[in-house]
């Protein structure tokens, strides 16, 4: 909503300045978004008078001339034609700043000297075109005034942010009347005076509202015999101040008063309108209609209309219709004035994609009570301007009149919510100034009728909100809430997750975040089979963009398109995880699943760039450690790597899932070359994904610590030839299978191919560490044992010693 | 004995004098002193010798033996410092070359400014509190009193799914989730990802919001213009300058914007404050009863407030973010920085 200062002040007479007011309406909650301060810069553009005008000598149509500007007397070249000496112009001086930054300097046109510059109107952004520089009136103002104010035209447009609730402040009278009632000044409303002729309204036209519900009053006047011509200029100036184009006087009237008023208004050429009636209705199913924009529109019978005996001449409360507007031919007029039932306009506006001025106000919920005052004010002021008579009396069809409910209402609950202290003399008055009809109940409380252009104020919370606005927010006292003390520890969930994040981080993970939201050939970009149930999933009815259309089932897409835009700008080293939801269709009814996942992508160096050890590259076992660490943390027993049925986006032969006993917790393994190349990604790249919500649920949280072993230990290692398919965990799992309390640790410190190892085999070196918690052990004890080992490690894995 | 035992000490001392490092001294142990060494060998000998002869000659072997070990432990230690010395004074590495560190890694500064504003609440008593991201309309905008064809819900462009759901536009639903599931006091904060159907450089699609919930017996519109002040100048930095101005949404009444004297500028005015000298960060209010009817809480006796703040915003503020975007794309070149 655009308002000027000057238009305010007409309707009530406060002191503060622009910036002053700007604060005010803010703080009222009529945010000032910006502030456009008319002439701002243009100080040093004056009023001036021509007192010589000769021709350039070295340029036909340029001129120079001595112009006085009050205080000294300059020569300014100009190519205007429009003007003689003795004129009075408008002379931007030197250090003038122009509309379109456009800088006055001193310089030389064809050799002459110009310390300045005459202005157009388009010039000085007063008008969109302009013939030649502007001519004024010689008695304007003194000579040396700034140009603005010598017209008049100083002002200042606020650009004010309303918020839905407040639909009484879409209008001048509306803010001025906020205005008045925090400074408690008295709101002057404008007055008309009605020339109405002898004819009466309803011996010319006559207005039937089929549908009352949807249009509880309908108001119109007959204007006969006028002239449509341009609007008077400062009817133009008015307007396009708050960005409204001129059409013509009728026109703008209507434009003019909904703006001051709030009261959308229709004028129709009447003697376009058949049997000169106005019927309220429904629209039928399907019926067609062409609006004032020349767009045709089908209608739905939810759509109400405004017809005459025949057809639809408008969409109510949206858009007139091209088969009755005002053109300049138009003698007569008959001017709607209505109030409409907001949904019924929302419905339609937003169906049909037609948001209009009208159709802001009518959904958000006009004045019902103020249409009749709208009706008369615009009424007279087109007779003023476009001639004509006016008949006698006005049609208003408002069956359903009646006074607004009283709000009981309580003043010590008012202080007690908003926590102040004020005497009831003080907010009653508040409430007076608001313009709420105020008696006393006997039991202390307060009836209060609010205005009926308040509609958002319908219950006792409503009128301590005015309250706490009126008195203002920064009267109120910043105290700190008496509570009482609750356990509120993190749940188990966000403790895990905190600790899960926390431990990537520190293992030298960056953390992304992608949107939500993917495209639907994710999918098919990570090579998953066509029942893979990751395919399934929830799609969004209006999305922005095909890309941003279905709700990820993965987050495996947006860490790879992360990975390949990173590897475009040359990161290389790339640690990333995310740790998400994702969206999973619910079963029938049921609400969607939105289980936590954790995904993450190691490629390149794996220390960065070294200058002392050579540039290793990470390989599947960085990853798999990552999640190693992950479920050590979470003390998530029974793990096990599966290399058969690998997920389609990994390299089947470098990739395993991993199962916690039987539940299918994540998978680990080097990206698929296809699934590469489907992302564009240039170099190898190893993944993991874990389901975090298995995590929580598998997680041993109840730590019990085994003191450890203060005897000596004995360590002895195996070299041994193993068949190149032979698994490295079953060798442990073979030494494991000796329980032996002993054995405190089995590694495997070596896997070596090459000299001395036959083809089809590997060499694979494990160290076993022996210790015991309750004696040093015999070294014959220690042989006997290990002794075993090996030889269940021959007969069961045949393997050969080294 | 006593001319042999004297011999080998002296012997043993110009050997001990003259040696040059550990190791030879060493040496010299095991020869003198060792099982084979000559003293032990001359202290086998002792009991060869008559009963009143043996403790005397003892007693000078024990004086000899001494005098050995303690000259050998003073050259030991002196030969060790030597060999310490020349070490430091060898050994030089270019402390200048960089360090071999682990990797570092950041998490998200969307994830940094939920944890910085979760722990600020924590020890205001708030628990954190989650929901859905993919929500009923009832519980996104019935239960807060946005009714359908209300002229409020245009101040959220919303996404919606199949089954009359919708992509959750604010994190206001947590508060309706809560207020079912328990009875007050209730002091919640509720982070999550939010989205609205607006795509430009100042709007994402998809950001994040905390949503914070208060209800108890006697909560005032002063009370939460404590809390929020609290919070500010601890988020911002003391004596941050808060300023609350009437605004509306449909779940609160009174309600409130909340903006913050602009940290870039101070108060003064600049272009990101609009020159203003104020920037909002949060909307906020008492919650309004038509709320309490939803879940059923009494409206009479009990009262609280709500406020949601933008993570982006604050993120942006906080750290100099000029551009929405560069949150999302994830380069780590920016994330790396965090």
């Amino acid at each position: 909503m655009n308002v000027t200062y000057n238009w305010l002040k007409e309707f009530v007479d406060f002191d503060a300045m622009p910036d002053e007011l700007a604060e005010l309406l803010t703080m009222l909650g009529l945010e000032v978004e910006s502030m456009a301060k008319l002439g701002a810069g243009l100080d040093d553009v004056v009023v001036a008078l021509v007192e010589e005008k000769r021709q350039h000598p070295n340029a036909d149509k340029l001129s120079v001339c001595r112009v006085n500007n009050g205080k000294e007397v300059l020569d300014v070249v100009c190519g205007a034609q429009n003007f003689k000496q003795g004129d009075t112009v408008a002379l931007a001086q030197i250090g003038a700043v122009l509309p379109g930054d456009f800088k006055i300097k001193k310089s030389k046109i064809r050799g002459e000297e110009s310390c300045g510059m005459l202005c157009s109107e388009k010039e000085l952004g007063l008008a969109d075109e302009s013939a030649g520089i502007m001519v004024l009136s010689p008695t304007i103002a003194p000579l040396g005034t700034p140009i603005f104010a010598a017209l008049g035209r100083k002002d200042t447009i606020f650009e004010i942010g309303l918020t839905p609730n407040r639909s009484d402040c879409l209008s001048v009278i509306g803010i001025a009347r906020d205005i008045a009632a925090k400074l408690g000044l008295k709101l002057k409303y404008p007055q008309s005076t009605l020339v109405e002729g002898n004819e009466k309204v309803d011996s010319v036209i006559g207005v039937t509202v089929e549908n009352p519900d949807l249009c509880p009053r309908y108001a119109a006047r007959y204007i006969s015999g006028c002239t449509i011509a341009p609007s008077p200029e400062w009817l133009v100036k008015r307007l396009n101040d708050i960005g409204i184009r001129s059409i013509n006087n009728v026109v703008d009237v209507t434009n003019l008063i909904m703006m001051e008023a709030g009261q959308p208004l229709h004028a129709f050429d009447c003697d376009r309108l058949s049997g000169k009636r106005i019927v309220v209705r429904t629209a039928t199913e399907g019926e067609q209609f062409t609006t004032l924009d020349n767009q045709q529109r089908v209608l739905t019978s939810a759509d109400l209309v405004i017809c005459d005996a025949e057809r639809p001449v408008a969409l109510a409360g949206v858009m007139g219709g091209l088969n009755s507007e005002i053109e300049n031919t138009t003698t007569s007029i008959l001017l709607e004035s209505a109030f409409f039932k907001p949904a019924a306009i929302r419905k339609t506006s937003k169906r049909l994609g037609l948001h209009t001025e009208s159709s802001h106000r009518f959904e958000r919920g006009i004045d019902i009570d103020g249409v009749g005052r709208a009706l008369d004010r615009a009424a007279s002021l087109i007779v003023e301007l476009a001639g004509g008579v006016m008949a006698n009396g006005s049609l208003d069809v408002y069956p359903g009149k009646s006074d607004r409910a009283a709000i009981m209402f309580r003043p010590e609950k008012a202080n007690e919510l908003i926590g102040i202290y004020l005497d009831r003399d003080v907010i009653i008055n508040i409430l007076t100034r608001l313009e709420c009809r105020v008696s006393h109940n006997a039991d202390g409380s307060i009836a209060v009728i609010p205005p009926h252009y308040r509609i958002d104020i319908e219950r006792e919370i409503d009128l301590i909100e005015e309250i706490a606005r009126l008195n203002g927010y920064d009267k109120i006292p910043a105290t700190m809430p008496i509570a009482r003390v609750v356990s509120d520890r993190p749940t188990r969930h966000q403790e895990i997750e905190k600790r899960v994040r926390d431990l990537l981080v520190n293992n030298g993970m960056t953390e992304i975040i992608n949107f939500s939201f993917t495209g639907p050939d994710a999918a098919g970009k990570l090579l998953l089979s066509e029942d893979d149930p990751r395919r399934t999933a929830i799609k969004l009815a209006n999305p922005l963009v095909d890309e941003q259309s279905v709700m990820r089932t993965t987050l495996l897409p947006g860490l790879l398109d992360t990975t390949a835009r990173n590897m475009n700008f040359r990161s290389l080293d790339l640690k990333l995880f995310e740790m998400r939801r994702v969206y999973l269709p619910g079963e029938g009814e049921s609400m969607p699943r939105e289980p936590l996942c954790i995904v993450g992508a190691i490629t390149g160096s794996r220390d960065g760039d070294g200058w002392s050890r050579p540039n290793e590259l990470v390989d599947f076992f960085d990853a798999k450690g990552l999640v190693e660490i992950v479920l050590d943390v979470l003390d998530i027993g029974g793990v096990s790597w599966v290399t058969e049925n690998p997920e389609s986006y990994f390299h089947p032969g470098k990739s395993c899932r991993v199962f916690a006993g039987r539940e299918h917790i994540g998978s680990v393994g080097e990206l698929h070359p296809l699934v590469q190349k489907n992302f564009e990604i240039e170099k190898p790249v190893f993944c993991f994904e874990l389901d975090f919500e298995k995590l929580v649920k598998l997680s041993r949280t109840k730590i019990t610590v085994t003191a450890p072993s203060r005897f000596p230990d004995s360590t002895r290692d195996i070299a041994m030839l193993v068949s190149e398919d032979l698994a490295a965990a079953k060798i442990i799992e073979c030494v494991r299978a000796e329980k032996s309390k002993e054995i405190e640790h089995v590694q495997i410190f070596d896997v070596y191919r090459g000299k001395g190892v036959p083809e089809g085999h590997k060499s694979i070196a494990v160290r076993i560490r022996y210790r015991s918690f309750d004696r040093t052990l015999a070294e014959e004890e220690i042989s006997a044992l290990h002794k075993k080992i090996i030889t269940n490690l021959t007969d069961k894995l045949k393997v050969t010693l080294r | 004995m006593r001319e042999q035992l004297e011999q080998l000490r002296n012997g043993a001392l110009q050997a001990i004098a003259t040696a040059s490092s550990v190791e030879q001294l060493q040496d010299i142990r095991i020869s003198l002193l060792g099982r084979k060494g000559e003293l032990t060998a001359l202290m086998k000998g002792l009991g060869s010798l008559s009963a009143e002869e043996r403790p005397i000659v003892g007693q000078l072997v024990n004086a000899v033996r001494d005098g050995i070990e303690s000259a050998l432990g003073a050259a030991i230690e002196s030969a060790q410092e030597k060999v310490i010395a020349a070490r430091l004074q060898s050994e030089r590495i270019d402390t200048s070359l960089p360090g071999r560190r682990p990797l570092k890694g950041t998490k998200h500064p969307v994830t940094l400014v939920i944890e910085e504003i979760c722990s600020i609440f924590a020890g205001l008593g708030f628990a954190v509190a989650e929901g859905p991201e993919i929500e009923h309309d009832w519980y996104n905008f019935e239960a807060l009193n946005f009714p359908p064809e209300h002229p409020a819900r245009d101040m959220q462009d919303t996404f919606f799914v199949e089954n009359n759901l919708l992509l959750r536009t604010h994190t206001s639903p947590v508060q309706i989730r809560t207020m079912l599931k328990q009875k007050p006091p209730v002091r919640i904060i509720a982070p999550g990802t939010v989205y609205r159907c607006d795509s430009d450089a100042t709007h994402s699609p998809m950001f994040h919001q905390i949503e914070g919930l208060m209800v108890d017996t006697k909560v005032t519109f002063g009370d939460l213009k404590g809390i929020l002040t609290v919070f500010t100048n601890q988020l911002f930095g003391q004596k941050t300058g808060v300023r609350l101005r009437p605004s509306y949404f449909p779940f609160t009444e009174p309600s409130a914007e909340v903006d913050i004297a602009c940290v870039i500028c101070g108060g003064k005015g600049c272009r990101v404050c609009k020159n203003s000298g104020w920037l909002e960060i949060l909307g906020a209010g008492m919650v309004d009863p038509e709320v309490y009817r939803h879940v059923q809480y009494d409206a009479e006796n009990i009262s609280g407030f709500a406020f949601g703040m933008g993570i982006e915003r604050i993120a942006m503020l906080k750290y100099g973010i000029s551009d929405m975007r560069l949150l999302f794309e994830n380069d780590v070149r920016f994330l790396q920085q965090f």
